[in-house]
């Protein structure tokens, strides 16, 4: 009896081990998606190499009509019930997902902006990006594409 | 001979016109990028020992970008409407082509909301995103112009203020929806900037002359008016608290009985306990000069509590509690419950 249950309790304490690290593991990945850099993208026409993040936010927010040469300024985003979009609506506007599509729902209709372009995928917004002059997109890992650049923000890649 | 010269002056002018547009536009891709969506609210209400149940605008929207350059947003209200053969009518609200010409400045023309404040210049009919269950008072007693149908020009977010601007022109009150009824022009002058994120501050004057004989929401104006209006504006949606307040005062002058003064406010607070959840109020004020003759003249105030629940951006309900006096019809209660939704 005793053997069967030191055998019962080193198997409970196994599997509630293994419980443990994949719930720490979880929270780990949870919160990495929550930090996780970002970084700009843009089509070669239009935006500047350099930005500050508080002109990126104007941007984001439709209140730049036109780039500075003159080309229209096209905002592209990916979905906001995606975690990458989540994470844009905290950081950069300071709103959740929900309300981002009401901010946008709200300016669009009311006629003041152009609404942005929304896709499923990155990869999606990436090749819409690097097909329309004055696109601009944020990502979290960009995938190389030639066709489309970086955009700095402060002076970094990635922020 | 001079009236040949100026027709052949005009002409001129028109072919220039003409032979400049494919130039203007021929640089720019077509894209086109059309968004449509619809508004309603359906509402119960409980007044004078009665529950009511009923619904309101539906409102179809639509937004389409035709050219780098040039977007369309058109606004079709179909709305109850007694007396007529179904009982119901489409009401075309806005019809706007925009043209952008520079950086954030733009040439609009069509049937705009009058930006004369805040609340018309943001808010469209379909009830879901008004903080409130229905527009202030001073929308309903028809103390502003709500439409104007003509030509502005129009800025936005300029400089480190976030500085805007809306110059327009129109036809005026008492005019149809495609033609004026009269020489004079309405002029609307708004400015507002945003220098805090979040508050917007603004002010605008209006200006028009409505004819002896025009109908102006369905009265008939005995007399040539010349009226001004001076509106000032603060508007702040924070991460927290709301708050909206605007102010118009009127001068409506006629030949009899002078130059008339009215006023009209109100003030709207709300408090985001959470994202969802935003206990609301406002007050609202009507008063009119002694000799008024334009509008109709019924001193109201209001005041109304109420609680908003975003379920999401797309879906609302609110529940308000509002009292009213009027001059005309005493005091009234009202309790209304609204489910708004977007489609």
């Amino acid at each position: 009896m005793d053997k069967n249950k030191t055998y019962y309790l080193s198997r409970y304490a196994r599997n509630g081990m293994v419980l443990v690290c994949c719930f720490v593991l979880f929270l780990g990945l949870t919160s990495k998606s929550q930090d996780s850099s970002l970084t700009v993208i843009s089509n070669p026409k239009g935006a500047p190499a350099n930005l500050r993040m508080a002109e990126l936010k104007s941007i984001l927010l439709g209140e730049k009509q036109r780039w500075n040469d003159g080309t229209k300024v096209v905002i592209a985003m990916v979905k906001s019930t995606t975690p990458l979009g989540e994470v844009i609506s905290k950081r950069i506007y300071a709103m959740s997902g929900d309300g981002v599509r009401g901010f946008w729902a709200r300016v669009s209709f009311a006629g003041k902006y152009d609404p942005p372009n929304v896709f499923n995928n990155t990869s999606e917004l990436e090749n819409f990006v690097a097909q329309n002059p004055g696109a601009i997109a944020i990502l979290d890992k960009p995938s190389g594409n030639n066709d489309v650049k970086v955009v700095l923000i402060d002076g970094k890649k990635a922020f | 001979m001079p009236s040949n010269q100026k027709l052949l002056r005009s002409l001129a002018i028109v072919i220039a016109m003409f032979c400049a547009c494919p130039k203007l536009f021929s640089q720019n891709t077509i894209i086109q990028n059309t968004h449509i969506r619809g508004f309603i609210d359906a509402l119960a209400s409980y007044q004078n020992g009665k529950a009511s149940f009923g619904f309101g605008e539906q409102d179809l929207f639509i937004t389409s970008e035709l050219h780098d350059r040039i977007s369309f947003l058109g606004e079709t209200v179909f709305k109850y409407t007694p007396g007529t053969p179904t009982d119901f009518s489409v009401s075309v609200e806005r019809v706007v082509i925009k043209y952008n010409y520079y950086g954030n400045h733009n040439l609009l023309i069509g049937k705009h909301h009058t930006p004369i404040n805040y609340w018309n210049d943001t808010y469209h009919h379909g009830r879901v995103f008004f903080p409130t269950i229905e527009r202030p008072l001073l929308f309903a007693a028809n103390f502003i112009p709500l439409h104007t149908t003509g030509m502005s020009a129009q800025g936005q977010n300029l400089g480190k203020l976030r500085f805007g601007y809306d110059l327009m022109v129109g036809n005026g009150l008492g005019s149809a929806e495609v033609a004026d009824n009269d020489s004079y022009k309405s002029i609307t002058a708004a400015v507002h900037i945003k220098p805090v994120e979040n508050l917007r501050l603004g002010v605008s004057y209006y200006n028009d002359v409505i004819s002896k004989d025009a109908h102006v929401h369905d009265k008939h104006i005995g007399w040539k008016v010349n009226q001004q209006l001076f509106t000032g504006s603060v508007a702040y949606f924070g991460n927290k608290f709301e708050l909206l307040t605007e102010g118009t005062l009127a001068l409506n002058k006629t030949d009899t009985t002078g130059s008339q003064t009215s006023t009209a406010y109100y003030l709207y607070g709300g408090y985001k306990i959470t994202e969802k959840w935003v206990p609301y109020f406002r007050f609202d004020n009507l008063h009119y000069g002694n000799g008024e003759v334009f509008y109709t003249k019924d001193n109201t105030t209001s005041f109304l509590v109420g609680l908003r629940y975003n379920i999401n951006y797309l879906a609302v309900v609110k529940l308000e509690y509002q009292h009213t006096n009027t001059q005309l019809n005493g005091d009234f209660d009202k309790v209304t419950f609204q489910f708004a939704v977007g489609f």
